[in-house]
């Protein structure tokens, strides 16, 4: 191989117009120090003309080399029958992995309902608990502090006091003088005189 | 090759769907009629936040009347007896004037009207108080109403249990039979009131009652929920004109109470008991300040679009 070609080679890779003949060429001459050395003359003209920053001797090709000599070279062994095979056995892996992902995806689905099934049963007893937004009983000891306000309370802190339970009540036993339907709403209303 | 099982699916989906809603439509018809025509003893418990309790229950269907005996079973002894519907007696404290309405008559479940404003569907089996069950979910369509969930029972379609849940799937209360004899119609015996069940008169003052409540309207409503009752009272203790409105979609209900203020300086509130919520808000009339209180088991954020949107048409009129 002519020097010659070769830098015509280098020259062709450097301005992304080098066909894979030359850039074949130009890898396996790499190893020449030669080589790289015109490599890194033409960068540095390269940038010149560009003005663009150079970092010189910066020989990247070099080190990926010694990085790649401790490597082993796979390609040998996955040629023949075993490429296709191993070919075949990542796309019914890939396969495998969307069925999985469906069928996982079905299963969190599953999950999460029971899950929501979960969480409203135990939200059965979570919202007993659960204080502010809630007045237990609506008993007098409540009156002391004034029902659960939204802003502070001013004025006459006894105006809601007195006239709320009124109020729930009167809905309540409405509701359950109207409905027949169940005895829903009587149930509710009469949950409204425990204290 | 995914398209296919997708397919099946979706068109599956398509023809499983109006079959589970016509199924759950004949369930809640059944229901409505079973209460009508079935006579049933048994215990329930109620429960809500911060209250759970249990009670008996009589109801007999003879030559088409309907008696129906409610008594609590722990704390004070409430009860109710009931004749097609009127309240006969009621112990403990009933608020006067109340249910001197007109069309206070019951109105019976309506799964056509229903199906405009929840997703009706039979999602499942349960068991319960010994008694197979058929589990229908009534699902709002909008965010302006609670969801339930009806397990009834298969022989007779009444309502072993029934859950009321919120957005997030929480429970708001429960109503749940834990003993049903409907093999065994009740006895004169068990229909006749207690002696603390004191008598009630609706017959009051009606016709000033209605038009006073009718001065009032509301700007908007969530869809689908009418009037269904309107009054007015004076408050004894208070001497101020207190109206009260009734509106339903046919399965949940609220209040709505407008009451003078009288120069009182009071805060807007809002309480949260159980499934039922209170919102007040004050509202300025050309007769000065008044308070608007909705109560119903509605969610929190529609009972405070409804307290806002209360318009008086007197003071409309004569402005």
């Amino acid at each position: 191989m002519s020097r010659e070609a070769l830098q015509e080679s280098l020259s062709a890779v450097m301005d992304n117009e080098a066909d894979e003949l030359e850039l074949r060429r130009v890898l396996n001459a790499c190893d020449d120090v030669e080589t790289r050395d015109t490599w890194a003359r033409y960068q540095i003209a390269r940038a010149v003309m560009h003005k663009d920053l150079l970092l010189p001797r910066l020989d990247i090709a070099a080190a990926v080399s010694a990085a790649l000599a401790d490597e082993t070279v796979p390609a040998k062994v996955s040629r023949g029958p075993w490429r296709s095979l191993g070919r075949l056995a990542v796309a019914a892996s890939v396969t495998l992995a969307v069925l999985a992902g469906v069928r996982l995806y079905n299963q969190d689905e599953i999950a999460g309902v029971e899950l929501a099934h979960q969480s409203s049963q135990q939200n059965l007893v979570a919202p007993q608990v659960k204080g502010p937004a809630v007045l237990a009983g609506y008993n007098e000891s409540s009156e002391a502090t004034g029902p659960m306000a939204n802003g502070v309370l001013q004025g006459q802190p006894g105006w809601h006091d007195q006239r709320l339970p009124g109020y729930l009540r009167q809905h309540a036993q409405q509701a359950a003088l109207k409905g027949t339907e169940s005895a829903l709403p009587y149930a509710r209303a009469a949950s409204l005189e425990n204290r | 090759m995914r398209a296919i099982p997708l397919l099946t699916l979706v068109l599956g989906g398509w023809f499983v769907v109006p079959a589970h809603a016509d199924e759950a439509q004949d369930w809640l018809t059944r229901l409505g009629q079973a209460e009508q025509q079935q006579s049933f003893q048994g215990t329930f418990v109620y429960e809500r936040n911060g209250s759970f309790s249990t009670h008996n229950i009589w109801h007999r269907v003879q030559e088409g009347k309907v008696h129906e005996r409610l008594l609590q079973l722990d704390g004070s002894a409430q009860e109710v007896v009931r004749v097609d519907g009127h309240t006969q007696c009621v112990s403990g404290t009933l608020v006067a004037g109340l249910g001197d309405t007109p069309n206070s008559a019951a109105r019976a479940i309506d799964p056509q009207k229903l199906k405009n404003w929840y997703d009706l569907a039979v999602i499942g089996k349960s068991r319960v108080a010994g008694r197979s069950a058929v589990i229908v979910s009534l699902t709002p369509r909008d965010q302006h109403r609670y969801g339930f969930e009806l397990h009834l029972d298969k022989d007779t379609g009444l309502p072993l249990k029934s859950l009321l849940l919120n957005d997030k799937g929480q429970l708001l209360e429960r109503f749940q039979f834990t003993r049903l004899d409907t093999a065994n119609v009740p006895s004169e015996a068990d229909l006749q009131p207690g002696a603390d069940c004191k008598a009630v008169n609706l017959e009051s003052d009606k016709a000033s009652a209605v038009k006073a409540a009718q001065a009032w309207h509301s700007d908007w409503l969530p869809p689908g929920f009418e009037l269904t009752s309107s009054s007015a009272r004076k408050d004894p203790q208070t001497k101020t004109q207190l109206s009260s409105l009734m509106y339903d979609d046919g399965l949940a209900r609220f209040s709505v109470f407008l009451e003078p203020l009288n120069g009182a300086v009071v805060a807007d509130t809002r309480v949260q008991l159980g499934p039922t919520v209170a919102v007040s808000r004050r509202l300025t009339t050309a007769q000065g300040e008044m308070m608007v209180t909705v109560v119903g088991e509605i969610p929190i954020g529609t009972a405070e679009r409804i307290a806002l949107s209360m318009r008086n048409d007197a003071a409309a009129t004569t402005q």
